[in-house]
């Protein structure tokens, strides 16, 4: 816990529990420390795990009736990059569609706000930021964003990605992706190549053929699936891909992702 | 000078840290360097047999830490006279008996005096992985053309990124360059584009290095051996020095060994 000016920021730990960590603070906070933090604004930062809406609303919940403080934001590091999410929060919405946000280290990261669906014609979905993760997404990382998540390298084997929104990735996808993964069958995953043995899309499943002869004729007959730009989506409750050739790419005849 | 400290990690058991450990203390220290090597794989300790001194222990790691024994009665130094000290973990003990922060003042008063600090890390990704990283700057992956390997090496570093041990850099250990042509293993290409990290070396399967660790002299002394002046070149890299990344040729033939005496590069792989 650390206090910065005005503002005070909790670091919680990113492996704990969370009714653990709810616990822990509720007692910090009830405790004769917490007497000190009267009121003022709290900022949370979780490290490399995203809390998802429940989460956030515990640990809302625990400062506002342990102490006199309120949550105005919640932030988590991804690598070098701080991520910044206020959705949830009664901030009022921001004049701008995206704004840079807090860095370390050179690289940047961009935050769409909910406005900038209202900027390019608005979304059915429910999608209010992206998460630009400018680093290769290694094996054991597992990351739960609300929105789309755009991936600046390689999603390399035995890592997990859920995105309530798009998975975009600029490089090799071999982890585990879960678009859509609130339920939203209309969710897609763009990969420079995909080659995950399992993909979801919304409340869909879909396992590769362990490599055989039928993949190489698949591979071979159809000229899709691996090595290429590829967009996997769901059709009837069917996970297909198809070569990624543009905008309208999903509407082109796929290959049923399903051996 | 202020010394460094090096962690050497893998995440898979087996890949031949130890190993390194030893050969990469044992060439730095014959470039002149003062090197001290810490084994921090408790109640599994190897490194003092690899460098052949396991008669002479006395004191360990953790006696040192629990301050039973001076720093200085528990450094053994290496039989060859080199200036490169061993502390031994101890045997009886488990990875629970230090903290991080106690190797990490170990490790910062060992600074002031030698140049290196190479810091052997146990198998795993638990406490003794903790222990062994929380007290280096700087971390050398080591892996093995394998799938298996290669994925534990992938975990690792995501760890250790995590842990502001940023830009670790990777020795890939027995490649197989006959097996790499033949399509039975990852070639360096294929390891490097999936960890994206840098590479540090490449050290060539040979069968020099198990004889050598067997004997207990690292295969570095050994001037023939292909595995050793893998080694040698990668202190000189950790050195500071400019060494190209040499690959590793299916048969060291006549015309090879020509072409490495008048110091053109290796012919690219044409696997894919």
């Amino acid at each position: 816990m650390t206090g910065r000016g005005s503002d005070i920021t909790f670091i919680v730990d990113e492996n704990a529990p969370m009714e653990e960590v709810a616990r822990e603070l509720a007692k910090q906070l009830s405790g004769r420390q917490g007497a000190l933090f009267s009121e003022g604004g709290v900022s949370i930062n979780t490290g490399r795990r995203s809390l998802t809406a429940e989460e956030k609303y515990v640990i809302r919940r625990v400062f506002e009736e342990n102490s006199g403080l309120k949550v105005f934001r919640f932030v988590s590091t991804i690598g070098d990059y701080v991520v910044e999410s206020d959705e949830y929060l009664d901030d009022p919405p921001r004049r701008y569609p995206w704004r840079f946000l807090q860095r370390r280290g050179t690289p940047r990261t961009l935050a769409f706000d909910r406005n900038l669906n209202d900027f390019i014609g608005g979304s059915r979905r429910n999608r209010t930021q992206a998460m630009l993760i400018q680093s290769t997404f290694r094996s054991g990382e597992s990351i739960h964003h609300y929105g789309d998540v755009v991936v600046l390298g390689d999603v390399n084997p035995g890592s997990e990605i859920r995105a309530d929104g798009d998975i975009v990735v600029m490089g090799k996808l071999k982890g585990l992706p879960h678009a859509g993964a609130s339920g939203d069958n209309e969710a897609a995953i763009i990969a420079l190549e995909i080659a995950s043995p399992r993909i979801r899309i919304g409340n869909c499943e879909a396992a590769i053929q362990a490599a055989g002869k039928s993949q190489k004729r698949r591979k071979r007959g159809r000229g899709t699936e691996t090595g290429q730009p590829s967009i996997a989506y769901t059709r009837k409750g069917a996970v297909y891909v198809s070569p990624f050739a543009g905008r309208f790419a999903r509407y082109t005849k796929g290959v049923l992702y399903d051996g | 000078m202020m010394g460094k400290t090096i962690v050497i990690t893998s995440g898979k058991g087996g890949v031949g840290k130890t190993t390194t450990t030893a050969n990469i203390g044992a060439a730095l220290a014959m470039r002149d360097h003062r090197v001290v090597v810490i084994d921090t794989d408790i109640g599994l300790r190897n490194l003092d047999v690899i460098m052949g001194l396991e008669n002479r222990i006395v004191y360990d790691l953790v006696n040192v830490i629990e301050g039973k024994c001076r720093i200085r009665q528990a450094m053994i130094q290496d039989k060859h006279g080199l200036e490169l000290y061993l502390i031994p973990a101890a045997q009886t003990r488990d990875k629970d008996s230090i903290e991080p922060t106690q190797l990490r003042e170990l490790c910062a008063g060992l600074e002031q005096e030698y140049d290196y600090i190479l810091i052997d890390c146990p198998a795993g990704i638990e406490r003794g992985f903790k222990n062994a990283t929380a007290a280096a700057q700087e971390a050398i992956i080591v892996t093995t053309p394998e799938v298996a390997s290669v994925r534990d090496a992938d975990r690792v570093v995501g760890l250790l990124e995590a842990s502001d041990l940023h830009r670790p850099r990777l020795i890939i250990n027995r490649i197989s360059a006959d097996m790499v042509r033949r399509g039975d293993m990852m070639s360096q290409r294929d390891v490097e584009s999936l960890l994206a990290i840098e590479v540090l070396g490449l050290v060539p399967a040979d069968e020099r290095t198990i004889s050598a660790a067997n004997r207990g002299v690292p295969v570095v002394h050994d001037a023939r051996s292909t595995s050793g002046a893998a080694f040698r070149r990668i202190a000189a890299r950790i050195d500071g020095e400019e060494v190209p990344i040499q690959e590793i040729s299916p048969r060291p033939g006549v015309f090879n060994k020509l072409r490495d005496m008048m110091g053109m590069k290796g012919r690219a792989y044409s696997h894919a």
